[in-house]
């Protein structure tokens, strides 16, 4: 089977357990090379074997929680951003005496399983950790996509799923009851930015969107047209991209030949980059740029460094935000901290929305005194509580509608929380000046 | 005005996809391998020249020699030592191992440099001239100078000397060629080695361009594909042909049908499969 793994590209497991054997193996074989996406920035070091029998002295058993995340293909980064989250809930969690049921301490242990980006085997994957891997909780993996599939898994199985990394409401129109997410949905992504827009001086009027053709970032899409019509713009010009496209110099020509003053770009990381440097190649310089997803991920800056300033993102939540947290991370300042001290860079929402699902979990556990399924489901459901990410809390649909979005901006190399008005640590930089003055 | 740009951006990247379609080109038609670990050579280019900029600051375009040769060397030895081993075998073989490698390499690229992006970035990088209102990126200038110079030099090189005749030799007739006294392993390997270069020069100019980790190169597999079935095979004019069309239907199917980008530029190339199968420079290629 591991034979296999080279020439199928089959999921390989790296549960931390394995990682270091997986180490020693990697130079010396193939096949421990194959699927396993870690590294010096972003992977936990090596836990001994013997450092893992010492640390469940003293439990009363193992929580094992299993997650198939993209570790490898088109949301690469974002994967490994979301299994760093996971891992620094586990750590801390175990660090301070496990998950609490009724008495009885529980280790928290994690599985996970690579789906290369590709929400069908996501799906696969998530099945392959319910009825072989017997985990008790499952976690969602990256992004909508994905998300909608192993939702799923989840509801036909009877296996409770918090997720932080799949926003499209089309994930909680399905009517699942296993289903939680606890990020702010699609249609939330652009509202600040559009609002903020709106607001400044000079004002925008003018608004072109460029969107991914996937899902989640329609579904953003489409709500910015709405919002950017109800805050007075004009929508100059709307295209969809293949999903995953970033050769991208046609359609931001064509945006040019529109001038819009608000450029809005529903994606992923890899086209934040890419639409940046086309566009300082093509000379687009719009009054702003805003990006749904890109500007939050370290990547953003170290790739495009002085052409990242200026540039607006939507985010779930940043280290600026003041929430009082009723959890081990208690503020998002607390939480920067810890994680810059664990991984040695700083967290992106999506780290903090998947350390958030261990959270949202280990709190909905210790509130159901079991670990029944269906005790667990019905205790997330009924969570409310306040976190170092922000409030936690689920509509009937499973979606925390709850919790604020914010808007950065990258300012002098550093990101700065711009909106809304009330948590902002400073003021916009607006107009942007053209590319030859920044 | 636009249109002359959408014309140039189409143009500018066709000559990078030519460069990547004849190191493809090369060794599907001599060798008779189409080799999915093409698009590796291209990512283990990329970060060489990331690492020779960002560790020694040396320019990707000073570089660009040593990468070739370097990608030289990793190709002679890769064909010599491995696919040399199934050079008989049936496609399915040769198609699997190198299908393999791509998965091995990209994989031990992500366990080395991690998923995170990098960019080769001197200070001319995503830098135009401006001539009027139209664009021109620098460095999509010096990729098309850089592969024009390669297209010459290969061309010279396969037309002049002797063992680039004993190499289009072996691509018309492997067995005729034996009998004239042609080392046959050797001229494999060299061209092998010869494609892996110009992947090289390949992956040096596009760490330029954009911003790359592991994953991003995969695509480059079926655009090469592309670029050789629209230029025809086994022919150096057939892959520049190929990849300037390809860039033009790319940039124009992207200006005018961008959803449907991927529907457009694949039913074109279906389309000249289907009415020319030996491709737009229509010739029998070298078998």
């Amino acid at each position: 089977m591991r034979g296999e793994a080279v020439m199928l590209g089959s999921p390989f497991l790296i549960s931390s357990q394995r990682r270091s054997m997986a180490a020693v193996l990697v130079s010396a074989t193939l096949v421990s090379a194959c699927g396993a996406a870690t590294g010096p920035a972003s992977s936990a070091p090596p836990a001994s074997a013997t450092q893992s029998a010492a640390a469940s002295i003293g439990f009363d058993g193992t929580l094992l929680f299993g997650a198939a995340i993209s570790l490898t293909g088109s949301t690469a980064k974002e994967g490994g951003l979301t299994r760093d989250g996971y891992e620094l809930w586990k750590e801390t969690t175990n660090a301070n005496g496990g998950i609490n049921v009724g008495g009885k301490h529980y280790l928290v242990a994690t599985k996970f399983y690579d789906d290369e980006s590709n929400a069908q085997k996501s799906a696969t994957l998530a099945d392959k950790l319910i009825n072989e891997d017997k985990i008790n909780f499952l976690l969602g993996p990256y992004g909508t996509a994905p998300t909608l599939q192993v939702s799923s898994v989840a509801e036909k199985n009877k296996m409770p799923m918090i997720e932080g990394n799949g926003a499209a409401e089309s994930i909680f129109s399905q009517g699942y009851q296993y289903t939680f997410g606890v990020l702010s949905p699609a249609k939330n992504y652009m509202k600040g930015l559009i609002e903020m827009a709106a607001a400044q001086s000079p004002r925008a009027t003018t608004v072109a969107i460029l969107t991914a053709d996937d899902p989640f970032s329609v579904e953003v899409a489409d709500s910015a047209r709405a919002l950017s019509v109800a805050n007075g713009l004009q929508v100059v010009y709307y295209a969809k991209y293949p999903n995953n496209a970033t050769e991208l110099r046609a359609p931001i020509t064509e945006a040019k030949r529109k001038a819009p003053e608000l450029f809005l770009n529903s994606g992923h990381l890899a086209e934040s980059l890419a639409i940046v440097q086309q566009a300082k190649e093509l000379g687009f310089s719009p009054t702003a740029f805003g990006f749904s997803v890109g500007p939050s991920i370290p990547d953003f800056q170290t790739t495009l460094k002085g052409d990242a300033n200026y540039i607006f993102g939507g985010s779930q939540w940043t280290a600026d935000l003041k929430f009082a947290g009723d959890d081990l991370f208690k503020t998002p300042a607390n939480y920067n901290a810890v994680y810059l001290k664990r991984y040695a860079y700083e967290p992106a929402y999506q780290s903090a929305q998947s350390t958030a699902v261990g959270v949202a979990f280990q709190k909905a556990i210790e509130k159901a005194g079991s670990l029944d399924a269906k005790a667990v489901r019905d205790a997330i459901a009924k969570l409310d509580f306040i976190s170092f990410y922000g409030q936690i809390k689920f509509d009937e649909r499973g979606i925390n509608i709850y919790k604020p979005m914010v808007v950065e901006q990258w300012q002098n190399g550093k990101k700065a929380t711009v909106w809304p008005p009330d948590v902002a640590t400073a003021k916009p930089l607006w107009p942007t000046p053209p590319w030859s003055s920044r | 005005m636009d249109l002359l740009q959408h014309v140039l951006n189409g143009l500018l990247q066709g000559f990078i996809f030519a460069l990547i379609g004849l190191g493809f080109s090369m060794v599907w038609g001599i060798l008779n391998i189409i080799n999915l670990a093409h698009a590796a050579f291209i990512m283990l280019a990329a970060y060489l020249a990331y690492f020779l900029w960002a560790g020694q600051g040396i320019d990707p375009f000073v570089a660009l020699p040593l990468i070739m040769a370097i990608l030289f060397v990793v190709g002679y030895v890769i064909q010599s030592r491995v696919i040399n081993l199934v050079m008989r075998a049936s496609v399915l073989t040769t198609f699997l191992l190198t299908f393999g490698m791509e998965a091995l390499l990209v994989n031990i690229a992500l366990r080395l440099w991690t998923a995170d992006n990098r960019q080769t970035k001197p200070f001319y990088a995503n830098v135009s001239a401006s001539v009027g209102d139209l664009r021109l990126p620098y460095t999509q200038l010096g990729a098309v100078v850089v592969v024009i110079t390669l297209t010459v030099l290969l061309y010279l090189f396969l037309d002049r000397t002797r063992t680039g005749s004993s190499i289009r030799a072996v691509g018309q007739n492997r067995v005729a060629a034996t009998l004239m006294g042609i080392d046959i392993a050797r001229t494999y390997a060299l061209t092998f080695a010869i494609s892996a270069a110009l992947a090289g020069a390949a992956g040096t100019l596009l760490s330029t361009t954009s911003a790359f980790s592991p994953g991003s190169f995969g695509v480059f597999n079926i655009l090469a594909f592309s670029v050789v079935v629209l230029g025809g095979l086994g022919s150096i004019p057939g892959a520049l042909v190929g990849g300037l069309v390809f860039g033009l239907v790319n940039e124009f199917a992207g200006t005018y049908a961008l959803e449907e980008r991927e529907v457009v530029v694949f039913a074109i190339v279906v389309f000249v499969l289907i009415v020319r199968p030996t491709g737009l420079l229509g010739r029998e290629g070298y078998r």
